[in-house]
C-alpha cells in the first residue's frame, strides 16, 4: 500500500512557513514525494495567503454589528406579528361562520335553494355518474393533483 | 398616553428591542472576534467559492448567523471552527444556487485581481496558483485551505466540513497530490 503520510511532515511545514529549509531537509524534500508535495502546496498556499489578507477588503467590524442588529430587529418585529396575525384569522373565521349561520337559519331563499339541492341530490347515483362522465373526472382529478406538484417543483428550483 | 398603547404593542416593542440580546456575544467581544477571524473567513470563502462577490455577501451572511447560534463556545479555537462550519455550509449552498442558475459558470474567475507587489513574478504565480486551485473539487480546496493556510488539525477540519476524522487523511494527501500536480504543470 502507497504510504499517505511521511514522519518528516510536520517539520518540512515549519521550514516551509519560516522560509528556512535545512540541508537535511531540503535532501529529504527531494527525495520523497509526499514532503515534495507539503512543500509546494503549503508554499503557494502561504504566499497566496499573504497576498489575499493584504488585499481584503472587509467591512468594518462596527458596521458588520450594526447591519445584524437592524436584521434581527426586522426579524423579531416579524416573528413578534406572526401569532396577532393567526388570531386576526381565526376571528375573521368565527365572524364569517357566525354570519353564514345567521344568515342560513333567517333567509327564506337559502332555505329553498336547499331543500331544492337535497330533493336533487336524493335521486343522484355516484355510480351512474362516473359511468357517464367517468373520463372526465379522471382527466379533471389528475390535473387537480399534478398541477400543484408542478407548481411546486418550478418554484422550488428557483 | 399610555392608554393608547395595547398589549400587543408593548410585546412587540419589547421583542424588537430585545434583538440583539438573542447574540451569542456583545457587540465589544464581537467586534474583538471580527477583527481576529474576518480576514481569514473572507480569504477561505474567496478560495471555497471562487468568487470575490459571493465571499462579500457570506462573510456578512456568515457573522450573522453565528451571532445567532445559540451555542456556548468552551475555547476561542471551538467558536472559531464553528465559525468557518457556518461559513462552509454557506458557501456549499450558495455553490448548489448558482449551479442551478448558471451551470456552466467557471469557479475561480474573479480572485486574479491581486495586487503587484515589487517581486514581477507575483501576479503569475498567483494567477497559476489560481487556476491550479480552480481545477480542485470545492471540498478539496477548502480542506487545503483549512489545513495549510488556516494551520487547522485533522480533527478541526473534519469537524468544520463535517467529514469524518478517519477519511480526512487520504483525502488531503490526494487534494495535495492533485493541487501540487497541476501546479507543477504535471498531468
Amino acid at each position: 500500500m502507497k504510504p499517505i503520510e511521511c514522519e518528516f511532515e510536520s517539520d518540512v511545514l515549519a521550514a516551509v512557513l519560516q522560509s528556512r529549509m535545512p540541508e537535511h531537509l531540503r535532501a529529504h524534500v527531494e527525495a520523497c514525494a509526499i514532503c515534495s508535495d507539503v512543500a509546494a502546496v503549503a508554499g503557494a498556499i502561504d504566499d497566496a495567503r499573504e497576498e489575499m489578507r493584504a488585499s481584503a477588503a472587509i467591512p468594518d467590524s462596527g458596521r458588520v454589528w450594526w447591519v445584524s442588529q437592524m436584521r434581527a430587529r426586522r426579524e423579531a418585529t416579524k416573528a413578534a406579528g406572526r401569532p396577532i396575525t393567526a388570531v386576526q384569522v381565526i376571528a375573521l373565521a368565527c365572524a364569517v361562520g357566525l354570519l353564514g349561520a345567521c344568515f342560513g337559519a333567517t333567509s327564506v331563499w337559502f332555505q329553498s335553494a336547499l331543500r331544492r339541492a337535497e330533493s336533487t341530490l336524493a335521486g343522484f347515483s355516484a355510480a351512474a355518474f362516473l359511468t357517464e362522465h367517468g373520463l372526465i373526472v379522471l382527466a379533471m382529478a389528475i390535473v387537480l393533483l399534478l398541477v400543484p406538484g408542478v407548481v411546486y417543483l418550478a418554484l422550488a428550483r428557483d | 398616553m399610555f392608554r393608547d398603547l395595547t398589549f400587543t404593542d408593548v410585546s412587540r416593542a419589547e421583542a424588537v428591542d430585545d434583538a440583539s440580546a438573542g447574540f451569542v456575544m456583545d457587540e465589544d467581544a464581537f467586534r474583538a472576534f471580527y477583527e481576529r477571524t474576518a480576514r481569514g473567513v473572507w480569504a477561505y470563502l474567496v478560495r471555497v467559492t471562487g468568487d470575490r462577490q459571493h465571499a462579500d455577501d457570506l462573510l456578512q451572511e456568515t457573522f450573522y448567523r453565528f451571532l445567532r447560534t445559540a451555542a456556548t463556545y468552551d475555547s476561542e479555537a471551538h467558536r472559531r471552527n464553528s465559525l468557518y462550519r457556518i461559513a462552509t455550509n454557506l458557501a456549499r449552498d450558495a455553490r448548489r444556487r448558482s449551479l442551478i442558475r448558471a451551470p456552466f459558470s467557471l469557479p475561480c474567475t474573479d480572485i486574479e485581481r491581486v495586487p503587484s507587489g515589487d517581486d514581477g513574478g507575483a501576479p503569475e504565480r498567483s494567477a497559476d496558483f489560481t487556476r491550479a486551485m480552480s481545477r480542485l473539487k470545492p471540498r478539496e480546496r477548502a480542506i487545503l485551505w483549512l489545513a495549510y493556510a488556516e494551520g487547522a488539525s485533522h480533527r478541526e477540519i473534519a469537524d468544520v466540513l463535517g467529514l469524518s476524522p478517519g477519511s480526512l487523511k487520504a483525502m488531503l494527501f490526494r487534494a495535495r497530490r492533485r493541487l501540487a500536480s497541476f501546479l507543477g504543470g504535471r498531468p
